[in-house]
């Protein structure tokens, strides 16, 4: 009875899709060198403006749509991102980086308002409820923790005339752990909610046991040109990319205990080689792995609500060269793409059929291009001790013949004071003989103490084959006693640099910048003891001092009697100067006494 | 608070006997000082080490290092073997030519960052080159990173093992014992830091060109920049095997450079997981060498341990590669294996492992435990609190003995003649206060034989020379420091001579200055100038042994305790037995004394005679590259002035025949001579 009215309502529901064709959900899967595989989810759903202005939600989740709405907020792009993607041995960036947030969470926004105050205010709004909405702790960024950049962000969506109104504010928490919590609010917003489609894949085990890993939100209103109505697009995306062999461990024995000598792979043409003597062997073979094997589950077929026929509805893709043998269950429909294309192909799935690939371990002579990353930045903080410092950013330009033009944006916190009189670029390495302008254009907001922190900007512009140093010192400001976090002697987060490779705009006028976040830094702060010796030493010493100068103070003073101490001048003419003033005041009270 | 009162008025009333109480004073606090120091092996003052921060968790976690990685570890040792060339024999007998060193330097990096690269790490290498007394000291290092998979690489542990250890021996089991602890940890993803592996040519040269680089505030000239970093250092464990057979025990070296030392916690992390855990039993300050396991406790071998400690902490110099890493307030030890017994290198390697698990759950910087300590014994220790006041009394020896002569530098005794009563009435009449009780004693109990006439302090003379004396402290301190290595020994032979000598010098030409009119303030010293350049100069050395005390205790205390007969000798004019007693007293206990003593330790003892040299070197070479002021500034800015003044002083003696007059008898009879 009850799996009659199951598929009953299934049927209506696939009735509707079929209407709107409305929701979009893919997954693609890119194995990386040395066993690792990158798998991006991507699920997308719009709702007309309309509909959406009229609180009547199908695919738009209703949760994040009222506070949105709450709010004022017309775009909105929120990112939980651990770990860092490593552009040595995996290449481009999944999406060009515009789908990846630094390490921790950020959240971008653009609110309508009047005013910049009323901005902040639903600013706030806005924080508070999707700390709620998605468990973290967002309601932290607080008004030193915005920035509105001027340079580094632009609206992805379509807006009239009434865009002078929108405000862009920016917040990010570098410290923020990213875990399980975050990723089940964030499953919830999917229609069909982790039981069918790709999202059945999402179990927090294993995303959270990946080496690196990014969800992103982004909502933003869309009008296509042919289609009537503009709508609000929500686009949901989960980056992840998962060590195959770490993964594939049992969940009840995850312990990466050496492997038993037999199992062993030796390298036996070295000499020494022998039963208790082994070089390891380079992996040379492709992994082996299948879904059910990294996911720790299979897929519960396609999602019901998700397209059904066309282009669109292929849910799972597999970026991998044709000559890799994949094994596939019956529940799965093939196609690869054309030749000249880049290899991969493409899967279409069954409904409440169960979907698992399997990639035997082969030798496979071809390697899948990766693409290669435009500017390479590492941002360090350099020299010691409390109370200053520098920080340090290298850009490398690997392209021989391109340079590259950035904005590089930076938010500092409030207690780390940059001297931007010190601020310096230089190239430190070339092939590239000719005179070069690395800095362009400078927007520069200074720091207020305990209100706003720092926001820098720069315009610039990397040679080809050449390395840039940024340089400038800083000061490191002293907390008060109570605005030390719990765990002070850890340092504090200074949130990543955000870079926006500018790249020519495309035809259609969306521009495909590439973004690249640095990984976020530690700053020690001088740190006093809030250990029980410290307060006792403080206290002991209190009272020393009292103690001690009192009593110096008996050793010191020469006693004698009042009449015998001499007038000198000064105190003569003090003395005078007090008498006429008392006698002057003796009068006045006097005078008064009567009148009363 | 009036029985306070009375007894401080009482006090203030210029007796002459108090006069007699501060060189005894002084001397006790000395004697004090050092009787505390001896009292503190006791087992009433000292404590149990205790683990303070509760995040470390020592120790509880499995550790799984062992089985095949033994196998792959004996590969690794072979594929180094195969470059080490001539660095094998440790001795360097074998001379070869610069470049031939270069290649093989080389080719040793190249194969190092290929075994790392091979176990999934990124590395880079790093070529430095230093040069102190005209010795250059090049390398190349080579480090690996391994990113922690869910870490946001700000902070980071580093793993070192050094190819030749601080003896220069070769680490042969240690280097390859990193590599694959580097290839087992990239298995794990529960790092919350990111892990640095790092291979440096040697102890002393190699990390500290490392670590300044990390921080960039290396001279990018002779030492290279790091093209690849992670986040924030918090600890570093150094890994020290030289030899390939079974080891019994470790021996754990945590001295830094200028005393500095790790966070107590890191210690103790290391010993409880090594006994507790592993059940391999730890030693400190080579405790190996001069007791056995079971007399650990007893007291002479806790006071060798504590006095070996302070040695060890007050000369500053590097005890082992993790020494360069405290100048950063980066905490850090060194496990060596030392000792034939049944532990093998999987045994040292799981000792490692647990390490870095404990640390991996820190979640602030190691800052919980002391940071200021003495080790007596590996479980046992002194806190700041309990040894800091013993370098402090010393200190406050000399002070005290400043203040006192300064009190005598501002009067004129003179000889009363004994019409004591009256003198009391007038005295007393001064001084309205005194109350009746004193008033009715027998007034001869009182009356001093003396009288003080006050006088006004010439300051500008004794301050001159002073500042002049001092200031010249620096010539010593630039020559030894840059000279080359040839050059050393003749310079250092010319300057001990002067120094033996210039006190006699400036004795000599003191005196003689011209009496002219002009220019009083630099005429011929008198008596009270004497005083008052004693009493400035032991106030300076009371006042740098105390702030030296809060940076290095050790070298406090040591300093402290060579300085002793300089508060006690004093001028006796007239020349005579007792000045030449004084003045040999003070050559025994000079900065020159003691290289003559470290000298003839190493003719007679070692049988070596560059022992002076050698030592020479190594300071240089820790001021130029380590920073390690402590020794060159605390024996020639500090105790080198003072003991010029001193001993000029004693042979003033010789040269003021003349000027005997009837005060300095005086002074003589209340004062320090007799105490000595």
């Amino acid at each position: 009875m009850s799996r009659s009215l199951f598929l009953l309502f299934a049927v209506a529901l696939f009735a509707l899709s079929a209407f709107a064709s409305d929701y979009f959900e893919r997954l693609t899967l890119t194995p990386l060198p040395l066993g690792s595989l990158l798998a991006s989810f991507d699920f997308r759903a719009n709702e007309t403006i309309t509909e959406y202005e009229a609180q009547n939600y199908r695919y738009f989740p209703r949760s994040l749509g009222q506070a949105l709405k709450h709010a004022d907020t017309k775009e909105l792009h929120l990112r939980f991102t651990t770990g860092r993607w490593d552009p040595e041995t995996w290449g481009a960036r999944p999406w060009n980086g515009t789908k990846e947030g630094g390490t921790g969470v950020e959240l971008w926004a653009w609110i309508e308002a009047t005013s910049e105050d009323e901005a902040v205010e639903k600013w706030a709004t806005l924080t508070q409820s999707l700390s709620g909405l998605f468990c973290a702790s967002l309601n932290f960024i607080d008004s030193t923790r915005t920035t509105k950049p001027a340079l580094s962000f632009q609206p992805l969506g379509a807006y009239g005339d009434d865009g002078q109104h929108l405000h862009l504010l920016h917040g990010v928490l570098p410290g923020e752990v990213v875990c399980t919590e975050n990723l089940t609010p964030f499953i919830k917003l999917l229609p069909c909610k982790g039981k069918a489609g790709i999202s059945s894949l999402l179990d927090g085990h294993k995303v959270f046991d990946a080496s690196w890993q990014s969800m992103a939100i982004d909502v933003r209103p869309k009008c296509t040109p042919g289609v009537e109505e503009c709508q609000m697009e929500i686009s949901e995306t989960i980056d992840v990319v998962l060590d195959i062999e770490r993964s594939k461990r049992p969940r009840d024995n995850p312990i990466p205990r050496p492997v038993p000598v037999e199992q062993l792979v030796c390298d036996e043409t070295k000499p020494y080689h022998s039963q208790d003597t082994c070089y390891p062997r380079d992996m040379v073979d492709e992994t082996p792995w299948s879904l059910k094997e990294v996911f720790g589950r299979t897929m519960a077929g396609a999602c019901p609500l998700a397209e059904s026929e066309g282009p669109e509805a292929k849910s799972v893709c597999l970026n991998v060269p044709h000559e890799r043998m994949v094994l596939i269950g019956v529940s799965g429909f093939e196609v690869k793409t054309d030749p000249g294309q880049p290899e991969s192909r493409c899967y279409q799935l069954m409904p409440f059929e169960e979907f698992d690939i399997e990639l035997p371990q082969q030798t496979v002579g071809t390697k899948a291009e990766l693409g290669h990353e435009l500017l390479r930045a590492e941002r360090t903080i350099t020299g010691h001790g409390a109370a200053r410092g520098g920080m340090r950013t290298i850009f490398t330009n690997p392209s021989p013949t391109e340079p590259v033009r950035f904005v590089y944006f930076e938010s500092l916190p409030w207690f780390m004071r940059p001297f931007v009189h010190t601020l310096k670029a230089q190239v430190t390495r070339t092939e590239f003989p000719f005179d070069w302008q690395i800095m362009n254009d400078m927007y520069y907001r200074p720091a207020i103490d305990r209100n706003r922190g720092t926001q820098l900007e720069l315009v610039m512009s990397v040679p080809p084959a050449s390395t840039v140093m940024l340089t400038y010192d800083f000061e490191k400001a002293i907390l008060r006693y109570t605005e030390y976090p719990p765990d002070a002697n850890r340092g504090f987060n200074v949130a990543p640099a955000v870079i926006r490779i500018l790249e020519a705009t495309n035809e259609d006028g969306q521009s495909n910048d590439v973004y690249i976040r640095t990984t976020s830094l530690l700053l020690p702060l001088p740190t006093p003891d809030f250990s029980m010796p410290y307060n006792v030493i403080i206290l002991t010493s209190t009272v020393m001092a009292l103690a001690f100068g009192s009593i110096y103070n008996l050793m010191v003073r020469r006693f004698v009697g009042a009449d015998e101490v001499g007038d000198t001048k000064v105190r003569g003419l003090v003395r005078k100067v007090r008498g006429a003033i008392v006698s002057l005041k003796d009068k006045f009270r006097g005078k008064r006494e009567k009148v009363e | 608070m009036g029985l306070i009162r009375n007894s401080i008025s009482r006090l203030r009333k210029d007796d002459p006997r108090l006069l007699r109480i501060p060189p005894y004073l002084s001397a006790l606090c000395i004697l004090g000082g050092i009787v505390w120091i001896l009292l503190l092996p006791l087992n009433e003052y000292s404590r149990q080490t205790y683990i303070s921060e509760n995040a470390l968790l020592p120790g509880q976690v499995h550790t799984y290092f062992g089985g095949s990685e033994q196998n792959v570890f004996r590969a690794y040792r072979q594929e180094l073997a195969t470059v080490l060339g001539p660095a094998s024999t440790s001795s360097g007998n074998v001379t070869i030519s610069k470049k031939e060193e270069r290649d093989w330097e080389n080719k040793r990096s190249v194969k190092i960052q290929e075994l790392f690269r091979n176990a999934g790490l990124k590395t880079a290498s790093q070529h430095y080159s230093y040069t102190s007394s005209g010795e250059t000291y090049e390398g190349v290092n080579v480090y690996a990173v391994l990113h922690a998979p869910r870490g946001d690489g700000t902070e980071a542990i580093v793993l070192l093992a050094p190819l030749k250890n601080i003896d220069n021996d070769l680490n042969t089991n240690g280097v390859p014992l990193l590599i694959s602890l580097a290839r087992y940890f990239k298995r794990w993803s529960l790092w919350s830091k990111d892990i640095i592996f790092l291979v440096t040519p040697d102890s002393f040269a190699g990390p500290q060109a490392w670590i300044d680089a990390y921080h960039s505030t290396h001279d990018p000239r002779t030492v290279e920049d790091l093209s690849l970093k992670s986040g924030a250092l918090q600890a570093a464990v150094c890994i020290d095997y030289p030899f390939e057979h079974r080891f019994e025990t470790l021996h754990i070296a945590y001295d830094g450079i200028n005393g500095a030392l790790p966070n107590l916690d890191l210690f103790n992390t290391a010993v409880t997981i090594a006994s507790g855990q592993m059940g391999i039993g730890t030693s400190i300050q080579f405790q190996h060498t001069y007791t056995d396991r079971d007399s650990q406790s007893s007291y002479p071998s806790r006071l060798q341990t504590l006095v070996r400690g302070m040695a060890s902490q007050a000369l500053g110099q590097a005890t082992g590669p993790h020494s360069s890493f405290m100048t950063y307030h980066i905490d850090a030890i060194t496990l060596t294996a030392i000792g034939q017994g049944w532990q093998d290198e999987m045994a040292f390697g799981r000792t490692i492992e647990s390490i870095c698990r404990s640390l991996n759950n820190l979640l602030e910087k190691l800052h919980q435990s002391f940071f200021f300590y003495l080790l007596m014994q590996s479980n046992r220790f002194v806190s700041i609190g309990t040894y800091l006041p013993s370098a402090m009394v010393i200190a406050a020896a000399y002070t005290i003995m400043a203040i006192y002569l300064w009190v005598l530098s501002g009067y004129r005794v003179k000889e009363k003649p004994i019409v004591a009563v009256k003198g009391k009435a007038e005295q007393s009449g001064r001084e309205k206060e005194g109350d009746a009780d004193e008033q009715t004693r027998p007034a001869f109990e009182y009356s001093p034989k003396v009288e003080f006439s006050p006088l006004d302090r010439r300051l500008v003379l004794p301050i001159t020379l002073l500042a002049a004396i001092h200031l010249a402290s620096l010539i010593p301190l630039y020559l030894l420091t840059s000279l080359t290595l040839k050059a050393i020994p003749s310079t250092f032979f010319l300057l001990a001579s002067f120094t033996v000598v210039l006190p006699i010098i400036l004795a000599s030409a003191l005196p003689e200055m011209p009496n002219n009119t002009t220019l009083p303030a630099v005429a011929a010293p008198t008596n009270e100038q004497y005083v008052l350049i004693k009493s400035l100069s032991l106030l300076l050395l009371g006042l740098f042994l105390t702030v030296l005390a809060t940076l290095n205790f050790s070298l406090s205390m040591f300093l402290g305790i060579v300085c002793i007969p300089l508060a006690f000798v004093d001028r006796n004019p007239g020349g005579g037995r007792a000045s030449i007693l004084q003045y040999l007293l003070l050559l025994i206990f000079s900065p020159t004394g003691l290289a003559a003593g470290l000298a003839a330790y190493g003719f007679f003892s070692i049988g070596r005679n560059d022992v002076l040299v050698d030592w020479l070197q190594k300071l240089a070479f820790g001021w130029d590259v380590w920073w390690s002021w402590g020794v060159p500034v605390g024996v020639l800015c500090i105790w080198l002035p003072a003991w010029i003044v001193g001993a000029t002083l004693v042979a003033t003696s010789w040269f003021t025949v003349g000027s005997t007059q009837e005060n300095p008898r005086a002074v003589k009879k209340l004062s320090t001579s007799r105490v000595r």
